[in-house]
């Protein structure tokens, strides 16, 4: 190659070596050259822990805490078992004790996959809605667009904050009304489990509701617009539009829509820290960060249930998908 | 349209009867009205939460606790409860304050410079690998696109655990699966590369994605011919095909600033103290607020309004960039 020439030869004759070694790769070894960088950052930061992770879930610190010891899967099945709940906060269980509110409500694994299934399910249908909102062209529609995004972009701590405020007994306008209508518990409200997962709901469907409505937006805006004028002259209804064009042609997106919110909704930590605390609404992030300085096996092996979970909730939405969830 | 249908209907009597009949009579009238209604509900959820912080931030702090934010009104004899909260007396002070109890600028400083690290090593990464993914062909490309992304899927708890233990510096890191001693990490705990490398590996598979599509989109062509003038491989990337994806490189850089500001787990637990000397983000001014000063909730709220003024602004800015960014890079992955 001639490009070694000119400018290259002013340079100093190590980075010219550099340079020209670089030049002669072929386009695999190029490629992987420049994926050194991703490589050593997610092996160091992603790929280590999960292994190290993996490998402490197999060991249990012995009785006298001196050392510990290869258990292979005993924290598993401790934690199935129930064996385990002694070392998680507050009296939380992993799997429910019965099938009471309280029992549920007092189990790691329930309470997680409760606002995991609750709020995606309003926050997709309020994403629709708003979707369906920005489509349409009107005045101002870049402020209202920018008004509904913003408590996406609010930072958990402060959307916790919020909330926290909104519901506190001592200054909360909004837990008395609630109260009245036998949503919340009147008094202690956000330390009552059932009222604070209900807010702790409540406070994310706020969140996350317009990251929902952006996703839903670019499926809605895809849609070929002529299909519409057919309909009109054919005599549908705005209502069959909907159910006949829109629907069914966005179908797709909510799926990957709603795939990529239930990851995200299944590490729940930040807002029940903030809002409430671990003890009272105990999702399974919540559980591994109470544990982790004590109990590492116990902690681990919560976490790699946590990482099961969501890769079968990934797969189970890639099946039901099909190829366009990838 | 609405003179039309008045002509017809003179007979009617009330406004909403009339609008009820010429709503009958021109069914698109019901869904603009539906339309308005609807984009109505949806500013006030939004923004209310805001309005609430502000109402809570201006009432003095001795006003805080008595009475309710609620006021009874009296309307021509009707006595009533007005349905939305009002400020207990006017005292902007608390933006001051503030500054005071904690030093709030510090914590935000640390923020920002947590965020804007994180911005510029993401970018770089990211800018190598999406021109590797988006404009190279070569064996295991879609393995590995599938490996990055199943590697933003774990849950940030599933990582927690080793990483303390490896920024706490106290043993040495060993081959997971042996105990082959590699060597011993310095203490890191309380240190922006405790929160830096954490959230590059956390929010860079985004990023990749987003790079890999704009990257990708930009001809050919461009490329040979900056190659023919004698620019390098290296320099192809940083002057020809990185300047001609400005949009795609800014939202690439807007989302990933806001997600460091925002990032909750690893804020709060690799800065085991919320001191801002121990480089804790906001995270920790605020939830200082929060449990030391448990009754100044004027305080709080001040603090939240100005921790989240940021963002806003960025979002008004910059609104093109994150929505054309999460729709183009989220519906890729």
């Amino acid at each position: 190659m001639s490009t070694e020439t000119g400018r290259e030869s002013r340079r100093s004759g190590a980075l010219v070596g550099v340079m020209r070694w670089m030049e002669n790769l072929s386009d695999t070894w190029y490629a992987y050259l420049l994926l050194i960088p991703v490589f050593v950052l997610l092996g160091i930061v992603a790929l280590y822990p999960l292994l190290r992770t993996f490998e402490l879930s197999l060991f249990a610190l012995s009785a006298d805490f001196s050392s510990t010891n290869f258990v292979g899967v005993g924290n598993y099945v401790g934690l199935f078992t129930g064996e385990k709940n002694r070392y998680l906060p507050g009296g939380t269980t992993f799997l429910p004790g019965g099938f009471s509110t309280g029992a549920l409500l007092n189990s790691a694994l329930v309470v997680t996959i409760i606002f995991a299934v609750v709020s995606v399910f309003f926050e997709t249908l309020i994403g629709l809605g708003q979707a369906l909102i920005l489509d349409q062209d009107f005045y101002g529609r870049r402020w209202i667009r920018a008004a509904i995004i913003i408590p996406w972009a609010v930072p958990i701590v402060i959307q916790g904050m919020i909330f926290f405020l909104m519901f506190n007994s001592n200054v909360g306008f909004l837990t008395p009304p609630l109260a009245d209508l036998g949503l919340l518990a009147p008094t202690n409200t956000l330390n009552d489990t059932a009222s604070a997962t209900f807010i702790v709901i409540v406070a994310d469907i706020w969140k996350t509701s317009a990251f929902m409505a952006l996703l839903i937006l670019a499926g809605l805006q895809s849609i070929d617009r002529g299909l519409y004028d057919v309909a009109k002259v054919a005599g549908a209804t705005k209502w069959q539009q909907f159910k006949l064009i829109t629907f069914p042609l966005i179908l797709p997106t909510i799926g990957i829509a709603v795939l990529f919110r239930s990851v995200q909704a299944m590490r729940v930590y930040g807002i029940i820290d903030t809002v409430s605390s671990c003890t009272v609404v105990p999702s399974l992030s919540c559980m591994v960060v109470a544990t982790f300085t004590t109990r590492e096996g116990t902690s681990a092996a919560i976490a790699f249930v946590t990482a099961a979970i969501i890769g079968i909730v990934v797969m189970g939405l890639i099946v039901w998908q099909g190829e366009d969830a990838i | 349209m609405a003179t039309t249908t008045e002509d017809q209907n003179q007979s009617s009597d009330g406004p909403l009867q009339r609008w009820t009949q010429s709503a009958i009579q021109d069914p698109d009238k019901v869904y603009r009205a539906l339309f308005y209604a609807a984009m109505v509900f949806f500013l006030v959820t939004t923004l209310f939460p805001f309005y609430w912080l502000m109402v809570l931030a201006v009432t003095p702090e001795g006003n805080l606790l008595s009475g309710s934010f609620l006021p009874t009104i009296n309307l021509f004899g009707v006595s009533g409860t007005f349905p939305l909260p009002v400020p207990k007396g006017f005292n902007p002070g608390a933006f001051v304050g503030v500054f005071e109890q904690v030093p709030f600028h510090l914590y935000m400083l640390n923020s920002f410079a947590l965020a804007v690290t994180t911005t510029v090593i993401v970018l770089f990464v990211a800018s190598l690998a999406g021109y590797v993914f988006g404009r190279l062909r070569f064996p295991g490309r879609a393995l590995l696109m599938l490996g990055i992304l199943a590697i933003s899927y774990f849950p940030p708890a599933a990582f927690v655990i080793p990483l303390f233990q490896a920024f706490a510096g106290n043993a040495p890191i060993t081959v997971p699966f042996t105990s082959i001693p590699l060597f011993t990490p310095p203490r890191m705990l309380n240190t922006p590369g405790s929160m830096v490398l954490p959230f590059s590996a956390l929010f860079m598979p985004l990023s990749i994605f987003i790079l890999t599509t704009f990257y990708g989109q930009i001809p050919d062509g461009l490329e040979d011919a900056a190659r023919v003038e004698g620019t390098t491989r290296l320099g192809a990337l940083f002057r020809v095909i990185m300047p001609l994806s400005a949009p795609g490189v800014a939202t690439a850089a807007v989302l990933t600033f806001i997600a460091v500001y925002n990032e909750y787990f690893f804020s709060s637990i690799m800065a085991t103290s919320p001191e801002a000397t121990n480089w804790s983000p906001i995270v920790g001014g605020i939830l200082s607020y929060q449990t030391q000063y448990t009754t100044q909730f004027n305080l709080m709220a001040a603090a939240s309004i100005v921790g989240v003024l940021p963002v806003v602004i960025l979002v008004v800015v910059a609104q093109e960039r994150i929505v054309s960014g999460l729709t183009s890079g989220a519906l890729k992955e």
